[in-house]
Parts: C-alpha cells; sequence; structure tokens
C-alpha cells in the first residue's frame, strides 16, 4: 500500500504527520502497521508535553493562543474554537464541564474513530488543555453507542491517565497544578441527534436528546444548567499540537480564504469512502483539491471509472457535481460550490455508474430516520421527502413532485427558520443540491405533469384554468 | 398519539417476583455511577445500558425499578428508552444483526448482503426469529465507510462483508447456542 503510495510521485503538502504522528497512514506508513498507542508509548514518543507546557502558561493566554491560530472546529460546523472557549463567564466556584462530541454518526464520517482507535491518549492530552484553558473540572467523552470497541480503548485510555496522575483529585498533571480534573466515558444509545451539541448535554443528563432552544448557549448555561464547552474530538487532538509547535507552524499549514473569509489553518483528517481504489482516513492540508485527494492518497477512481460526483463532507453537506471534482477541501467550499460547508471533510465518492435518485432516496431515508421529532418540518417534512424520492425512483412520480420536493426541502431548518436544530438544514442542502446538479437524472425518472380531462367528467381546477 | 393509547392508570405491566435491578447493580450504580453526575437522572443511560446487555430488553418492571432507585418518573425513564434505537421494550435475539443501510455502504452493495439475511433468516429488519436466535436490524451510518459494506454482530463490527463472511458469521452464531448473546 505505502509502495503504490509514493509511486504516485506527487508532492504531498502535509511534510510530516500531525494528528497521525503515531497512526500509521498513508503516504508516512502503512495502515497495516496500526495498534493502539498505549500510555507508556504514548510519554515515550513525546506525548503529554504538550500539557506540561501548557500548564506553565496561563488560562487566558492558552484561550488566546488558540484563538491566535484560528483552530477552526473539527465537527462539521468549523465554528473558531478559540472564540468558542472565550465565551466561558470567569469560574464562579461552581462546576464546569467539558463535553468531548465523539457521536460521529454523520453518513460518510469515520474519522474520530481512527484517533480513537489509536492514539486516544492525544485525546486525552486535548481534554486536559482545554480543560486548564477553561478552567473546566469534569469532561464527559461522549461516544456513539456503535462504537463498542472504541469505547473500550477510550475507557482504558482514561483509566490510565488517572493512573498516570493526569486527571485526579491531586490536580492536573501529578499535581504541577492544583486544578483537578474528572474525565468520564458515557456512551450514546443509537441516535444522531446527539451530535448536535445540545442533544448530547440532554442525552448525558439522561434525557431524550432533543436539542435545546438557544440562548442560552452551552458556554453560560449547558450541561446540568451550568457552563459548558462541547468540542469535537480531532479538534481537541488539535490543540496539542498547537500549544507544542507554536501558532506560527499552524498558521503555515492549511491555506487563506480565497474569497475573502476566515483562513482554513491546519492540516484535517479526510475520510474517503466510495468508488475510490483506497479508501481510508488520511491527513491532509486543508484545501487539497478533492482530485488530488482521490487520485494521490486513494489511488484513483475504483475500476478507472469516470467521477460523477461526491458528498462534499458527510451527507448534510450536500454533493459536489461532475464538474466540481477540483474543488479545494477548505471552509470555503461552501460559498464556492454551492454546498452547505466542509463539514467533517469526509467525501464519499461515485463513479459514473451510481444513480443519483438512488442516493438522494437514501439520504431522505436517513433524515426520515434519525429526525429527533420535536419540530414538526423537519419530523414531517423528512417523511414527505423519502416518500416523494421514493415515488421518482419507482417511476411513478411526475414533475410537479420535483417542484414540491425542492419547496418542502428549502423550508426545513435553522437557515430558514423554522427548526430548533441543523438537523433539518443538513437534509435541505443534500437534497436540494443533488436535485439541481443532477436535474436531468430526476426529470428522466418522472412523467410529464397532466391533468386528465375527459367528457364526462371535469375537474373544478381544469375548468377554473380553462376559464382563466 | 395519546388519544389511541389505554389510559396508563388501568395499563397492567408484566411483572416478577424477582427483581431485575440485583442489590449488587444498585450498590455498584451507588458507588460507581451517581458521583458521576450532578443530577440521578444523568445515570439513567449508563444503567439502561446495563439492564439492556443483562436481559436483552428494558422490561417494563426495570423502568419501574430504575425510576424508584433514580428517584424519578418511571414515564421519564420510559421518555428516554424509546427515544434511543439500542433500548428494546421486547427481547432482541441471541446474536443481534445490524447491517449497516448508509450511503457508502449501499453504493458498495449492502441490499445483497440485507436480502441474504432476510431470506436466510426468514425475518424483515427490525424482526427477531422464532426461536429467539436472531434479531435483524437494517441501521444507519456505522462509521466504517471505508470497509463498507459492515455489519455489526452483537457488539463485534465485521468489515468488508462478503455473503460468504455473513454466512459464515451466521452459522458460527446458531452453533454458539445458549448464554453466547452479549448485546
Amino acid at each position: 500500500m505505502l509502495a503504490r503510495a509514493t509511486e504516485a510521485k506527487v508532492a504531498m503538502p502535509v511534510t510530516e504527520p500531525v494528528l497521525t504522528k503515531r497512526i500509521p497512514t498513508a503516504p508516512w506508513g502503512d495502515p497495516k502497521n496500526r495498534r493502539t498507542v498505549g500510555v507508556d508509548d504514548f510519554i515515550a514518543t513525546g506525548g503529554y508535553k504538550s500539557l506540561e507546557k501548557a500548564l506553565d502558561i496561563t488560562p487566558a493566554d492558552l484561550v488566546n493562543l488558540v484563538k491566535d491560530a484560528n483552530l477552526r472546529g473539527r465537527g462539521g460546523a468549523g465554528f473558531p474554537c478559540g472564540l468558542k472557549w472565550s465565551f466561558l463567564a470567569p469560574p464562579d466556584g461552581g462546576r464546569r464541564y467539558l463535553c468531548i462530541n465523539c457521536d460521529e454518526a454523520e453518513p460518510g464520517t469515520f474519522k474520530d474513530r481512527l484517533l480513537c482507535d489509536y492514539d486516544p491518549h492525544l485525546i486525552m492530552e486535548g481534554i486536559a488543555i482545554a480543560c486548564w484553558a477553561c478552567q473546566l473540572d469534569t469532561a464527559y467523552f461522549f461516544i456513539r453507542g456503535e462504537y463498542h470497541h472504541q469505547a473500550k480503548v477510550v475507557e482504558k485510555a482514561i483509566q490510565e491517565a488517572y493512573a498516570k496522575g493526569i486527571f485526579g483529585k491531586q490536580g492536573l498533571m501529578n499535581g504541577k497544578v492544583k486544578f483537578a480534573v474528572d474525565c468520564y466515558l458515557h456512551r450514546g444509545a443509537g441516535a444522531y441527534i446527539c451530535g448536535e451539541e445540545t442533544g448530547l448535554l440532554e442525552a448525558v443528563e439522561g434525557r431524550r436528546g432533543w436539542p435545546r432552544l438557544k440562548p442560552p448557549f452551552p458556554a453560560v448555561k449547558g450541561l446540568f444548567g451550568r457552563p459548558t464547552i462541547i468540542n469535537n474530538v480531532e479538534t481537541l487532538a488539535a490543540v496539542g499540537p498547537i500549544v507544542d509547535k507554536g501558532v506560527a507552524w499552524w498558521k503555515s499549514l492549511g491555506c487563506e480564504s480565497s474569497i475573502g473569509g476566515a483562513p482554513s489553518y491546519g492540516p484535517k483528517l479526510m475520510g474517503v469512502s466510495g468508488h475510490v481504489n483506497r479508501p481510508g482516513v488520511f491527513e491532509c492540508d486543508l484545501g487539497i483539491p478533492l482530485r488530488k485527494l482521490v487520485e494521490d492518497y486513494c489511488g484513483g477512481m475504483r475500476g478507472g471509472k469516470k467521477f460523477k460526483g461526491a458528498i462534499a463532507g458527510g451527507v448534510s453537506m450536500g454533493i459536489l457535481g461532475t464538474d466540481q471534482f477540483d474543488a479545494p477541501m477548505d471552509f470555503d467550499i461552501g460559498r464556492k460550490f454551492d454546498v452547505m460547508g466542509l463539514g467533517t471533510a469526509c467525501p464519499t465518492i461515485f463513479d459514473e455508474d451510481t444513480d443519483m435518485v438512488a442516493v438522494a432516496r437514501n439520504i431522505a431515508r436517513f433524515f426520515k430516520n434519525e429526525s429527533c421529532g420535536q419540530c414538526t418540518p423537519c419530523r414531517e417534512g423528512a417523511g414527505w421527502i423519502y416518500k416523494i424520492i421514493s415515488r421518482i425512483e419507482r417511476g411513478d412520480a411526475t414533475t410537479k413532485d420535483l417542484d414540491l420536493l425542492l419547496e418542502i426541502a428549502g423550508s426545513m431548518g435553522i437557515i430558514p427558520g423554522t427548526t430548533i436544530c441543523g438537523l433539518s438544514d443538513g437534509n435541505n442542502w443534500a437534497i436540494r443540491t443533488i436535485v439541481n446538479k443532477f436535474r436531468g437524472e430526476f426529470e428522466a425518472r418522472v412523467k410529464p405533469y397532466s391533468v386528465a380531462v375527459s367528457s364526462v367528467g371535469v375537474s373544478a381546477g381544469v375548468q377554473l384554468s380553462v376559464l382563466r | 398519539m395519546s388519544w389511541t393509547t389505554k389510559p396508563s392508570a388501568t395499563t397492567k405491566i408484566p411483572t416478577r417476583a424477582e427483581p431485575y435491578c440485583t442489590q449488587a447493580m444498585k450498590d455498584r450504580w451507588t458507588k460507581e455511577l451517581l458521583p458521576r453526575y450532578a443530577t440521578k437522572q444523568g445515570a439513567l443511560l449508563p444503567i439502561l445500558h446495563e439492564i439492556q446487555h443483562a436481559y436483552r430488553h428494558i422490561p417494563y418492571q426495570a423502568m419501574v425499578e430504575i425510576a424508584s432507585f433514580l428517584s424519578i418518573k418511571p414515564a421519564d425513564v420510559m421518555d428516554t428508552v424509546t427515544f434511543y434505537e439500542e433500548f428494546h421494550t421486547e427481547p432482541v435475539g441471541k446474536c443481534v444483526i445490524g447491517i449497516c443501510q448508509s450511503i457508502a455502504c449501499e453504493v458498495c452493495g449492502h441490499q445483497k448482503l440485507l436480502d441474504h439475511v432476510r431470506n436466510r433468516l426468514g425475518i424483515e429488519p427490525h424482526e427477531t426469529t422464532d426461536d429467539g436466535k436472531f434479531t435483524l436490524l437494517a441501521l444507519e451510518c456505522l462509521g466504517s465507510c471505508d470497509t463498507a459494506p459492515v455489519a455489526l454482530f452483537n457488539e463485534t463490527l465485521h468489515e468488508k462483508l462478503t455473503i460468504e463472511t455473513v454466512d459464515r458469521l451466521i452459522d458460527e452464531a446458531s452453533r454458539a447456542d445458549g448464554g453466547s448473546g452479549h448485546h
């Protein structure tokens, strides 16, 4: 595998692995050699050095450091991590929480699993640094229920971290600072919506994962009514390297915005699936064109087929069309290529034989199944969309159904302002982009809309249109 | 749909004399789980996982027992139980086969696997075989899209599945009679 990856002879933008430093990943290593890095191996390879360094910095300076680095959240929204941290009020003596979001249930996304599987202490180090920077005393590692193996690996890592004095009542890093952090694993139970940050809070509180109305935002009133920060696994894993190597180094990776937006600094885990020769998680600089990702890292399209389209990064983000294969994978992608955003940067690639109507039906079913049922437009709309697309797939639909589909999809979500959380926006973008970018395929499957007019019975609607 | 359900006051739930939540469980929960959370209800998800694991479902009686242990209403427990896909109010089979049906698995051929298991076991997704050995589930993304198609057999994820592998796994589960179920 390694040999084939190097044969490609194309400059790899990330010169050395950062998040995958201890996880053999092409082009630096062979995934076959992957194994879970235990605490001793982690420390022997420079682990927990960043934490030691971080504890010499004041919490306020640490928050500013992450802010200066412009670390954008890796969970999907790309919200600046340092800015999120700075929303917290100063400590008032009560409890403050960190929730680690490892719900990773977005179809196509499997990057956090890699970190949990093989380098869990990199996440632990990030957790400890975040807790010190934000003065948070309790961390809940929320992991999706289906990640049975990963939950065991993370639980073991937490216990090892306690044994090494990272967590525990003596204070962080064997009492180097008099600030104690507890970390607990909390398993979800099979609900996509718990990846939404306030849905996650409800799940930790033992309730159904219904997202909360905001404001108040979690930084003000979150878990158990207390200030809470929720960060993605990969975001936290990136904090250690930033503290260790500095802001200038971080900013030398990734890219600036080409449209005057916020920059996309740093490396990013990108999980590629679908019709490619070597699917998997790779670490690339933000800004790498999708084509390069597929051709250099994934060994090209499977069976030498042509590229037809790709899910931009988790199905919620929508779809990249056949002519958008060169789209750079950075946080500008949403504005430049008519998708919702970069999402988790885990594209699913489709070849020329893929039936886009079937893809749309699959995505619609996902959102129908995973709508939590709290807001009517999402609960009902997701079901309608699924029914309409199924009708199109069967060949029972008319052109009018396509318009109806777009109308329903366009009215769901927090951007149109009809729901509490963004689950429906994902449905909205996925369906609208796929229908708009592959309109011909949908039109070929629907019958022209016509009203049967007979001499015996003429419907009221037709009479009216005739009169007009 | 409250108008289609029976008035709860007259609803009888099946009960047994022996409690589902044993004293040993409760002692451990008190020692290990309750201190982790600011409210007692915080411990509900880990407790439900344990009950589901031990009895392959969450009986109504167990919900009442958990409610009294956590000083919350049984309805609150049921509210949570019925929301999450991994908690079942009816017993699931000893071997729960959860085939991923999300996008990467679909484009890599999950339908053939699903149809094969349906035909072989004679059940539709979300049904259990009459002998109580197998439950078939069609699940949404299992987070292993690079090795699609994938399926969970109880707690173990199997990747890059073929019909041959699925057959072998079903054979193994059929032979492992009795207490092999560890869902």
